[in-house]
């Protein structure tokens, strides 16, 4: 059974021919990373699974991304809609300007919710889930902004949490981090897995080996390997997978 | 491209594999001429050489775990690693059957074998098939080549033979010489030494196709 299904997907930046015909199944609860230098489109092909290249003007896209079997380009369905099931961490962490219990609580609002028991239930489970709950228990009133790094991007993952998402897709999420911080964040995936399932471009290679059950590689807008993660790291069958992953590029 | 660290750092575990293969080569090839010849002197150089297969075995043991600590290798970078570490241990285990040929020579040994007996144990034979064996895949690693290193599978079945035969081989020469059984008995030893180094050059060649190609042939000779 897959959560995402992508099949013949072509998408251009103007003349830029970004990604070409990829096709491509992520199973359910599983992790799968993206790895490829700088500009080979694994962002682009990111944040096609929430749509978040929609409004990058003179875009042009063929192809399916299928969702739990549906196409989220189809015109009857609702951008709002897809982002509560497709939730979205980015390298950078950046909680909004407000308090640690409002960054979590933000997105049940903005959906409606207004019993303050289910929003005060979900925020703790939420901060439970993204592990942060023991270091922000006692200081919810306090801003955002007063966290660490590493403790700002398990906010963020917390209020993705917070909306029931079932895939999070995740932007480089340690990079901007300190290792001890990225070993949570790791720890984190692992445990989110069981839930969710997790797509994560990264161009940290150990990391990629360490956390993810698959891996695809990109380079020039093309999927040049997608494979059991082991595999790819000890044994590519592509010779462009090997130079890249054993830094032997270019 | 500019050469790489990485690649610097492969290239001096290489040299220093290539170092351990010359060492043992020169151990093995000593001690062929050791016993056929029962040249003591040569016997106890050997015997002085084998501290420093030893030392050289931990060197290269530390350098392969320095370079996995510090470069993370991923692909045939890790697969060179781990069967770095392995064909170094072989290497060493080839240098310590030696050493047991060369204490055979100083300690059991009373005089040169009996060419009559010898060539019915076909040693010599088994001396050479071991060295064709080290040789080869001291060659398949240098170039690279596992079709090479496959050729080495092949060549062990000599050995194994030789060594099958040669009991019956060694019994009845006891019954015609009891006085010397005690020195037969340590003979039977340095034929199974033989067909261990034999062993020992069938695993370093596993690894070689394991480095080369991913293939796994342990416990599973289906090339």
């Amino acid at each position: 059974m897959y959560n995402i299904d992508v099949n013949n997907l072509n998408f251009y930046y103007g003349e830029f021919h970004a990604l070409k015909d990829i096709s491509m199944s992520i199973e359910k609860n599983s992790v799968t990373a993206f790895i490829g230098p700088s500009g080979c489109g694994k962002s682009t092909f990111l944040r096609l699974f929430n749509r978040m290249n929609d409004l990058i003007p003179d875009i042009r896209m063929t192809g399916e991304v299928n969702i739990d079997g549906r196409n989220i380009y189809d015109k009857d369905i609702l951008v709002d809609e897809l982002r509560k099931e497709v939730g979205m961490v980015f390298q950078k962490p950046n909680p909004f300007p407000k308090t640690i219990f409002e960054n979590v609580a933000y997105g049940l609002r903005v959906n409606g919710e207004k019993n303050k028991k289910v929003i005060e239930e979900r925020v703790v489970d939420s901060l439970k889930g993204a592990a942060l709950w023991d270091e922000v228990k006692d200081k919810l009133k306090k801003s955002a902004f007063e966290l660490s790094g590493g403790q700002q991007q398990r906010l963020c993952i917390a209020r993705a949490l917070a909306v029931a998402p079932k895939i999070i897709l995740m932007d480089e999420p340690a990079s901007a981090l300190d290792p001890i911080s990225t070993l949570k964040i790791e720890e984190l995936i692992f445990q989110l897995k069981k839930d969710y399932t997790i797509v994560i471009v990264t161009h940290n290679m150990q990391q990629a080996a360490r956390v993810s059950d698959k891996t695809a590689f990109f380079y020039l807008g093309e999927l040049v390997e997608y494979d059991f993660t082991e595999k790819i790291f000890t044994n590519p069958s592509k010779e462009a997978t090997q130079n890249y992953i054993t830094g032997r590029f270019g | 491209m500019a050469t790489l660290h990485i690649d610097t750092e492969l290239f001096k575990l290489k040299n220093s594999l290539q170092e351990m293969w010359l060492l043992v080569d020169k151990q093995l090839t000593k001690a062929q001429i050791a016993f056929m010849e029962y040249d003591k002197a040569i016997a106890r150089e050997i015997l002085s050489r084998e501290k420093m297969v030893n030392a050289l075995e931990l060197k290269i043991d530390q350098e392969c775990e320095n370079f996995i600590a510090r470069n993370n290798p991923v692909a045939i970078d890790l697969r060179l690693a781990l069967a770095y570490i392995k064909i170094n241990n072989n290497l060493e285990r080839i240098g310590d059957f030696a050493e047991g040929i060369a204490e055979f020579v100083l300690r059991n040994m009373s005089e040169k074998l009996p060419q009559e007996f010898a060539e019915k144990l076909r040693i010599e034979e088994m001396f050479n098939g071991v060295s064709e064996m080290f040789t080869l895949a001291k060659e398949s690693l240098h170039e690279e080549n596992s079709a090479k290193a496959e050729k080495i599978f092949g060549l062990d079945n000599l050995v194994d033979e030789i060594n099958h035969r040669s009991n019956p081989i060694i019994t009845e020469e006891m019954k015609k010489h009891p006085e010397k059984i005690e020195e037969y008995l340590y003979l039977n030893a340095v034929i199974r030494k033989l067909e261990r180094m034999g062993d020992r050059c069938n695993n370093i060649a596993e690894e070689i196709v394991f480095y080369l190609d991913a293939k796994i042939l342990k416990h599973n000779k289906s090339v």
